[in-house]
């Protein structure tokens, strides 16, 4: 099970969101580069989704298998400011993509997220603040050619993982999270869009001249 | 990671597989000398369907019907799938399960379990297994696994193995029993796995074998 938030941000101010970010976390960044494919079952199989990441910001590329679980509903998920779904992964061998395909699944559609993430606790939840740029490739896996999808604009995402048992407090972490991003921008569970934060510019700027002089958590 | 062989017992023609076979095998291991029993052992494998879009069909014959996913006794965190077919083993994390059960594309439709005792001979692992359905536990098949310690390259190993090979065919013929063990042979380049053992090959010799134990038991039968 996980929580998560999203925002965006334009892409000029993703380097005052990183200041912000390094001085709350106090903690190096996380490069990302993954290549997400979205595998369909095929017409004959019992319709399911599942999607394969293959992580090629370190040398040795390596691959997770992740299925995603619809939103938990109900008068309880709706008070909550965040989206708690059930998630399933697995690491697994380079040999993913060939075996979902011998099962029959097909390539419904690929993406190259490029961008960093930090690693952040509070109030006991594992947060991981993901900035990102989504890419879609011109030919099939050519991840090295991708170009945005959505020139300008940087995806912010927060999730963390959580348990039936605990799911409330670590939206409440989260919630509690976004209130140091708000200056910058605002997020909201997927699907519900925001905008862009009047004040992000104002912010940027001063995050730029302030090079980093945030307290810490 | 050591090379390890896999056999399985072919009981002779007319004779049926009772348990006493592994009694008899176990014995065999036993009378080595300064061999020494190191507790027990099991794997599990289950054999997946495809569960198909309209459930009053039979499933479509383009989607593999020989879809397994094995639970090696010494990679507790791991599972493994082997599609023959297609030569082709996935290597995942065991969560890969709950995935797989999310997807509800692929069920487990029977199961088999492998589990026994395991004795150290020098630089020798045996392990001695029965391989039985789940849950009534009928017995299919008797098989043993031989696991060289200290080398992780089958070229390298193939000579000792053949030697302990011929060991094991002589103790067990001198002891009388109804049959004999026969190596699972395997062609891993066709797997794409090379000369260095891992799990890959070991899952790979499971599903060989199991459809040899399969056949033998069904002919017997």
């Amino acid at each position: 099970m996980e929580c998560v938030v999203q925002g965006i941000i334009e892409t000029l101010h993703v380097e005052a969101l990183e200041i912000l970010l390094v001085g709350l976390c106090g903690a190096p960044k996380q490069r990302i580069r993954v290549h997400e494919l979205c595998l369909k079952s095929g017409p004959n199989l019992v319709s399911s989704e599942v999607r394969l990441l293959c992580d090629l910001a370190k040398t040795t590329p390596s691959w997770t298998i992740r299925h995603v679980g619809g939103a938990m509903r109900g008068a309880g998920a709706d008070q909550l400011s965040v989206l708690v779904r059930p998630i399933a992964e697995s690491k697994a061998s380079s040999t993913a993509l060939r075996f979902f395909y011998g099962i029959g699944y097909k390539l419904d559609h690929e993406v190259l997220k490029t961008g960093f993430a930090f690693q952040f606790q509070n109030r006991g939840a594992n947060l991981t603040v993901s900035v990102t740029s989504t890419n879609r490739m011109p030919r099939l896996h050519a991840t090295d050619d991708a170009v945005p999808i959505t020139p300008g604009i940087h995806l912010v995402e927060i999730t963390a993982p959580a348990a039936p048992e605990n799911y409330t407090e670590v939206a409440s972490a989260i919630a509690s999270f976004c209130e140091y991003l708000s200056p910058l921008l605002h997020l909201s569970k997927p699907g519900i869009s925001t905008g862009i934060v009047p004040t992000a510019a104002s912010a940027a700027a001063s995050l730029m001249s302030s090079g980093g002089g945030i307290k810490i958590l | 990671m050591p090379v390890k062989w896999l056999m399985h017992f072919q009981p002779n023609q007319g004779t049926t597989l009772t348990s006493q076979v592994m009694a008899e095998a176990c014995a065999v291991a036993e009378s080595f000398p300064g061999v020494s029993r190191d507790g027990r052992w099991r794997s599990s494998m289950t054999f997946y369907r495809a569960v198909p879009r309209d459930q009053s069909l039979p499933a479509p014959s383009d989607l593999p019907r020989d879809l397994i996913g094995i639970s090696l006794h010494d990679l507790p965190n791991e599972y493994l799938f082997v599609m023959r077919s297609q030569r082709l083993i996935l290597r995942a994390h065991s969560s890969v399960q709950t995935v797989m059960d999310k997807l509800q594309s692929y069920k487990g439709r029977f199961f088999i379990n492998f589990e026994g005792l395991q004795y150290k001979w020098g630089d020798f692992k045996l392990r001695i297994g029965k391989c039985l359905y789940n849950p009534n536990e009928a017995l299919r098949g008797i098989v043993m696994e031989v696991e060289y310690l200290p080398l992780s390259s089958i070229d390298k190993s193939q000579r000792v193995m053949e030697e302990f090979y011929e060991i094991w065919r002589e103790a067990v013929a001198s002891k009388l029993l109804a049959g004999q063990f026969i190596n699972t042979e395997v062609n891993f380049v066709e797997y794409g796995l090379g000369d260095s053992y891992t799990p890959q090959h070991t899952a790979v010799l499971y599903g060989m074998c199991v459809v040899q134990v399969i056949a033998s038991s069904n002919k017997n039968q």
